[in-house]
């Protein structure tokens, strides 16, 4: 039989410039004990950053904070995993125009890449969002490339 | 809460530069990039290769800056270039499309070997 080790994590942050940092930052360093791989725990980071920018950036969410919960899975040799969800309060969005964004040179649209790289870094990802009901989303990376 | 995006900058002849990073390329990040970047291009640089190599974390908003960049110096017939990404900064910047429109090289070496300053 495998022993199967699981923590836990959650964090209530401000809406404040940078705070993806430290959601970041407790991601890894749960990734570290649970040893997940350099590139999958910076990838993990980068998707998590642009998460949290997201809310901060887009929800409007009335008490201004990001709610983030971790949960690492580590089963004896398997391979480790992360469970992130980032929540808001906020207004929601439109999944399939977000997706739809494509930023070039040239276009207006700069801003608004941030699904597309949550999703290029990470290996599931599911959104969960209503108007004036929230965003949720629930991420998941394992420590290995497959 | 971060470190403090720091910049500095190596000159190359005439027309061109390195600029270096160290620190999180966030918004404010990339507008000190761009700073500097927008004052070499009124000395008249015209290649530019920016080194990434104490840079760990990019933002999208701070690569939607970069991406401004770029835009202004093809504008001015230049070229600009990247070098010593992380793997994921250099994926991220294929994600958005920026490697399309810059050079990307491995080490700094190469990136001089192939730039005409």
């Amino acid at each position: 039989m495998t022993a199967t080790a699981e923590r836990q994590i959650e964090l209530t942050l401000p809406m404040v410039a940078d705070i993806e940092i430290a959601a970041a930052r407790t991601a890894g360093n749960l990734a570290r004990e649970l040893g997940m791989e350099s590139e999958s725990i910076d990838e993990m980071a980068h998707a998590i950053i642009e998460a949290c920018i997201n809310a901060r950036e887009h929800s409007g969410s009335a008490d201004k904070r990001i709610y983030v919960r971790f949960v690492g899975t580590s089963a004896g040799e398997g391979n480790p995993r992360i469970d992130v969800w980032i929540s808001d309060r906020g207004r929601g969005f439109n999944v399939d125009e977000a997706r739809s964004r494509r930023s070039k040179l040239g276009a207006v649209h700069k801003r608004g890449w941030g699904l597309q790289i949550i999703e290029a870094h990470m290996d599931e990802v599911d959104i969960s969002t209503a108007p004036d009901g929230g965003t949720t989303l629930h991420m998941v990376k394992y420590g290995k490339k497959s | 809460m971060t470190d403090e995006l720091r910049v500095s900058v190596e000159r190359r002849g005439d027309s061109g530069a390195i600029v270096y990073t160290k620190g999180y390329i966030n918004n404010v990040g990339g507008e000190e990039i761009a700073n500097r970047a927008y004052e070499l291009m009124d000395q008249g640089v015209r290649t530019l290769l920016l080194n990434l190599r104490e840079t760990k974390i990019v933002n999208s908003i701070g690569i939607s800056i970069l991406i401004e960049i770029i835009e202004k110096m093809m504008d001015k017939g230049g070229r600009i270039a990247f070098c010593c990404l992380t793997p994921v900064i250099h994926k991220t910047f294929q994600i958005m499309g920026l490697a399309n429109y810059a050079s990307i090289f491995t080490a700094e070496e190469d990136a001089v070997k192939e730039l005409t300053f």
